[in-house]
């Protein structure tokens, strides 16, 4: 019977790209039982990213020593992927090293046994660790966007204050009403005065 | 010399042409000469080989010139404060398309096929472009090596010169070097920009036309830098002035073409690109392979390993990040407001290459 932590826990599917195939048996059967479902691939190097788009993995397990690695780094910059966790594997010399290395929360590295229990734990740290980093991200992007509008409404007003003598009240109320009259959000507005008033110099 | 000045130092390279300059030290003795031990670790991917910069597994690396610019800005992951205080090489892409492809280009533009004018104008891709739009076939498919790359960037203002908008006209994906011909076999893609071998090998093979080099698009810019952590230069300058030495040796060394050759039989080996001296001389003697069966060009100045003009040097100029940054936000990868940062001169150190070589540059 599976543990109950299996039960609660949502089912995960991992994309493991490696071309040691006594290392993806080992890893596989490490993670027998668990919430993740691993599907392996061979290191293809050309039909990977049709493979992600496939698959739709909730986690990407590759060798650091792939060429592919290369794709993967692709996946946020290039294309319209939605970023995913990155684990990868890494020689025991590298260790210390290489761990010092994870920080931006999208990655971790499974180091020399990946027979080990150990591989769960850090399969499950690194997806805990990417959903939150995720989550700050959105909200640094939420609070950035706000700032921005800010920003926007602000430098609008003050040109209206000053090419057409408003006070701060009026240009407020003129901004508003542009923006309900036209539908639109007031940084749009904002957005269109000001580039206007650019033009108009 | 720094207590942390001693041991050998280990430096990173891909198996690329443009590796040269490191190859060229290590094998005729430069690093020796400049008293340092140096041991070249090749490695099979960027991303890698930037963490390993990083976590100090590798003290230097050959970087690609926006890689550094990329790295400190955090784009496509951690923010990392990298430098470079040399350029390694300029120039040496290329923009092969499919056969296939090629044939289509031609004929739908009523161009002859074996006398093709070089380099061919982006617009003549509309033609096939439209066709498959009518068609209702998916968009041409090109490939280039890292978002964080001149291939990248050459890539969409090559396709732009012909109006075409890079991602909506036609894709572009990241493949690495070593699976760009293999790719191009399978037709998964129906073109790439590249650097050495990867050209000349699909010219060779007879599956690709390699219709411009990067030095049609841009004239002598960087291609691969020396990158380092800020912190490695900090602590260990002797050993970094040493490098520097070393390897303008190694550049100047390369600069007379007879040596070019013995370069190209060096870097063939086993230990660096194992490839085929058919395919990596020719670009490094001047030649781009065009298409098989057909004479290459003349392009002298397709792997350059200085900056041209009457008094090359390796200078990392903060002009040439200016242009790398602007690549960046032109193709949105940077969105970040960044005026008022001096992050070109930060990454860009001409001021550590200045003091190596304040001679050269007074002379």
């Amino acid at each position: 019977m599976p543990s109950s932590d299996a039960c609660l826990e949502k089912p995960l599917d991992i994309l493991l790209i490696d071309d040691d195939l006594d290392r993806a048996a080992a890893f596989r059967s490490a993670l027998d039982k668990s919430r993740y479902q691993v599907s392996h691939l061979v290191s293809s190097r050309t039909a990977l990213l049709k493979e992600v788009d496939r698959l739709k993995p909730d986690i990407i397990v590759i060798d650091i020593e792939s060429p592919d690695r290369d794709i993967l780094e692709s996946l946020s910059t290039l294309s319209n992927f939605n970023p995913k966790p990155v684990v990868m594997f890494c020689d025991q010399e590298d260790t210390g090293l290489i761990n010092q290395s994870v920080q931006s929360g999208v990655s971790a590295y499974v180091v020399g046994d990946v027979s080990s229990s150990r591989v769960r734990s850090i399969l499950d740290a690194a997806v805990a660790r990417f959903n939150q980093f995720q989550h700050l991200k959105q909200e640094l992007d939420e609070t950035k966007r706000k700032l921005d509008s800010r920003r926007l409404i602000d430098k609008a007003k003050h040109l209206l204050m000053t090419q057409k003598s408003l006070t701060e009240q009026q240009a407020f109320s003129s901004l508003r009403k542009m923006a309900m009259d036209s539908g639109q959000k007031m940084e749009d507005v904002a957005r269109t005065l000001i580039s206007l008033f650019n033009t108009l110099d | 010399m720094s207590t942390t000045d001693k041991a050998p130092l280990e430096i990173g390279f891909m198996p690329l042409t443009d590796s040269a300059p490191l190859v060229v030290a290590k094998e005729l003795g430069f690093f020796a000469q400049c008293g340092i031990q140096v041991n070249l670790r090749r490695q099979n991917s960027w991303a890698t080989l930037r963490d390993k910069l990083h976590a100090g597994v590798l003290d230097a690396a050959q970087m690609l010139a926006p890689m550094p610019l990329a790295s400190r800005l955090g784009l496509g992951g951690t923010q990392r404060q990298f430098i470079t205080p040399f350029v390694l090489s300029f120039n040496g892409n290329g923009i092969t398309l499919s056969e296939r492809l090629y044939q289509q280009v031609t004929s739908l533009n009523a161009m002859s096929c074996r006398a093709p004018a070089m380099p061919l104008p982006a617009e003549s891709l509309r033609a096939v472009i439209r066709q498959r739009q009518k068609a209702g076939q998916s968009k041409l498919r090109f490939a280039t090596v890292f978002p964080f790359s001149c291939h990248f960037y050459q890539l969409c203002d090559w396709l732009r010169s012909g109006q075409i908008v890079p991602g909506q006209d036609v894709d572009i994906q990241v493949i690495p070097p070593t699976s760009m011909v293999a790719a191009l076999h399978e037709g998964s893609v129906d073109g790439y920009c590249v650097g050495g071998p990867w050209n000349a090998k699909a010219v060779r093979v007879g599956l690709g036309v390699t219709v411009v080099t990067s030095c049609d698009i841009w004239p002598d810019m960087p291609e691969k830098v020396l990158g380092m952590l800020q912190s490695w230069q900090t602590h260990n300058p002797d050993s970094c002035q040493a490098l520097l030495q070393a390897l303008d040796m190694a550049c100047r060394w390369l600069a007379l073409v007879p040596n070019r050759f013995e370069a190209a039989r060096i870097l063939c080996d086993e230990a660096y690109l194992h490839a085929d001296l058919d395919v990596v001389a020719p670009a490094l003697l001047g030649s781009c392979l065009v298409q098989e069966s057909v004479a290459p060009r003349y392009i002298p100045a397709y792997n350059r390993f200085a900056s041209s003009g009457e008094t090359p040097d390796n200078c990392p100029n903060p002009g040439y990040a200016e242009w790398f940054l602007s690549h960046m936000q032109s193709s949105g990868q940077l969105q970040q407001n960044i005026a008022g940062q001096n992050i070109a001169a930060e990454v860009y150190r001409a001021d550590l290459y200045q003091g190596v070589f304040a001679d050269k540059l007074n002379a």
